[in-house]
């Protein structure tokens, strides 16, 4: 295996050894697992650090050693605080605490509040520079309601297609925000496996009973939710004044700019009508590469729209 | 050679420890045979081992003596600017903020860290409902600056903007900067993943955030009314065809319907400074939503349409 670097090595054990004078007394594998460091990575950097020393104190500054599989720590000299938090994991707390203070639920008064207070008055700073602003649709607190409660629930839905709002039964496990938009995983009775909806297409809600599946172990990425193979694909050229769709839509690949800006994309096209949305947003900034049976998706909508205003 | 690990702890015990600031040479001759004796590569592996602890986020200062060793330099490691104060924060605040990066940020190693240095632990899984935050390099910068009240300037749209940053925020899943801009003298609002390179931060200087700059108001809530370069507020009027009225009114608030139709569809209106955000809002909905006014911007959303066909 290589070797570790040698900063990345010093960075963890100034975390762990502060845990470890708290503890007193540890067993390796223990510590190892709750720093996600190798057993044998975790012994040699305890047994090389516990023989690190200047006079007067040779061998004597950090006093660790291990024996039988157990951590123990004498009388603790240096290093027993952790290192302050960086710009970086200060933000990293700071953003995802202001988050998911505005999800539904959320405490102002809670646990999650006094710590981010906290960790505001530790830092000395003014994070009041730090806003999260994420609404929550009055369906997104229904919704979480019926996860909680485990039921199934009749959702009015409006599928991307130019179907009128139909009905579905659904099973909720999991609702997320990404990229501005609300999402719901759940079991979809009709199909009879997991699909993702958008919350704000679900135009109404009921309950009609209680929930018969359990969430799986595991739930897809939030970036990667319609990444399914069997969803058709487009290669679109976007000019620079476009960037916003790769920026907001999961995609497949994107090519670097050329020298006038214009990349190449690839992305899953959940309907036609989402298809001809883009492209008559996107207008001149634009050009459908492939496959030919999309090129003409454009034109058509274009007058589609165009008969609306009585042109055309 | 002793492993560099050895050495690097030796040399921040040692500069944690002193009550003086040491030479190099006081250095070396401490740490007994772990720098080479030569003076050139000597400083070239302490300049090395100090680059190393600063990626690790520990900071050597340093000072020029006067006096009979004028000119020298002495380096310590001042403990305060090095050790996480004791935040006093309880068991089931640490889990509370285990769990806001679960159901915010899963997978993240920085988290993990963060949160292994207030005494708690990563991962875990979370609730039912989570948010989805983007990761952005210029992020933590300019918190920071934010934070310190110290100007930036970075590429935006291909030119450099000088910019005062009051605060950060994230609505609709992207993160704005919000400040006052020095070239357009004037208040705006940029996309963070929208600024090009790096960020550079004036650490001299500390601006002063007029008071009320409240990043509600500054960010206006409605996207018709984004846009850098804003000029005056204008109204907009839109039919909406029956069977998208529900999502438009629950989308743009029951006040802006302006005239409910027999069959079911509504005329709304709508405040807007960014035309291509409002073309692109209308034509988002194809041929369930016209724009009636103002005439003109109608005009050019009939030519933008017509040269597609």
């Amino acid at each position: 295996m290589a070797q570790r670097p040698a900063t990345e090595r010093l960075r963890r054990l100034l975390i762990i050894l502060p845990w470890l004078m708290e503890q007193g007394e540890v067993a390796v594998e223990e510590a190892a697992s709750r720093f996600s460091i190798g057993v044998d990575d975790l012994i040699r950097d305890l047994e090389l650090v516990s023989m690190c020393g200047l006079p007067p104190y040779v061998d004597e500054m950090v006093d660790v050693f291990i024996d039988e599989g157990t951590i123990f720590v004498g009388v603790p000299r240096l290093f027993t605080r952790p290192l302050r938090l960086s710009e970086v994991e200060a933000f990293e707390l700071l953003a995802a605490g202001r988050a998911a203070m505005q999800l539904p639920g959320a405490d102002s008064d809670g646990a999650l509040a006094r710590g981010l207070r906290k960790i505001a008055v530790g830092l000395g700073e003014d994070d009041t520079g730090v806003l999260v602003v994420n609404p929550t649709p009055p369906i997104v607190q229904e919704l979480t309601g019926a996860v909680e409660n485990r039921l199934r629930v009749e959702v009015r839905y409006q599928s991307s297609s130019r179907a009128e709002p139909a009905l579905r039964q659904i099973e909720p496990f999991v609702i997320f925000s990404s990229q501005g938009n609300w999402y719901v995983h759940a079991h979809d009775v009709g199909s009879d496996g997991l699909r993702t909806f958008r919350v704000d297409r679900i135009e109404s809600l009921t309950v009609v009973g209680s929930a018969e599946h359990e969430a799986p172990s595991s739930m897809p990425d939030p970036g990667t939710w319609f990444a399914d193979a069997d969803i058709e694909r487009v290669t679109l050229r976007i000019g620079p004044r476009g960037k916003w769709v790769y920026e907001r839509y999961p995609v497949d690949e994107v090519s670097s700019a050329d020298d006038e800006g214009w990349v190449t994309v690839r992305l899953a096209v959940t309907s036609l009508q989402w298809l001809a949305r883009l492209l008559l947003r996107l207008g001149d900034s634009v050009e459908v590469v492939e496959p030919l049976t999309m090129k003409s998706v454009r034109s058509n909508a274009a007058a589609q729209v165009l008969r609306r205003y009585s042109v055309g | 050679m002793a492993d560099r690990v050895e050495r690097l702890t030796n040399l921040l015990a040692l500069l944690l420890e002193t009550r003086r600031p040491l030479t190099l040479h006081e250095i070396a001759s401490e740490l007994g045979g772990q720098y080479p004796d030569a003076g050139q590569a000597r400083r070239a592996a302490f300049e090395r081992d100090k680059a190393s602890l600063r990626e690790i986020g520990i900071e050597i200062s340093s000072e020029t003596f006067g006096g009979d060793r004028a000119g020298e330099m002495g380096y310590w490691v001042d403990r305060s600017g090095f050790e996480l104060p004791d935040l006093e924060l309880t068991e089931d605040e640490v889990r509370a903020l285990q769990l806001s990066l679960a159901a915010t940020r899963p997978d993240s190693a920085i988290g993990e860290e963060a949160l292994w240095k207030l005494g708690g632990v990563g991962g875990g899984v979370g609730g039912p409902i989570r948010m989805h935050l983007p990761e952005l390099p210029a992020l933590p910068v300019l918190r920071s600056a934010v934070a310190h009240r110290h100007p930036v300037s970075f590429l935006y749209a291909g030119t450099t903007r000088n910019v005062d940053p009051w605060g950060l925020m994230l609505r609709d899943g992207f993160w704005y900067v919000v400040g006052f801009d020095h070239d357009r003298n004037d208040r705006r609002t940029f996309r963070v993943d929208r600024c090009e390179g790096q960020i550079s931060v004036d650490a001299s200087v500390e601006f002063e955030r007029p008071d009320g700059a409240s990043l509600e108001v500054a960010l206006p809530t409605n996207p018709l009314l984004l846009g850098d370069e804003v000029e005056g507020e204008r109204m907009a009027r839109i039919h909406i065809a029956s069977r998208r009225a529900w999502l438009v009114e629950r989308e743009v608030g029951t006040d802006r319907v302006e005239d409910r139709r027999e069959d079911g569809s509504i005329v709304i209106s709508l405040p807007f400074t960014n035309e291509d955000a409002l073309r692109s809002w209308v034509l988002g909905f194809l041929d369930d939503a016209e724009l009636l006014d103002p005439s003109e911007v109608r005009q050019r959303l009939i030519n933008w349409l017509e040269s597609m066909i």
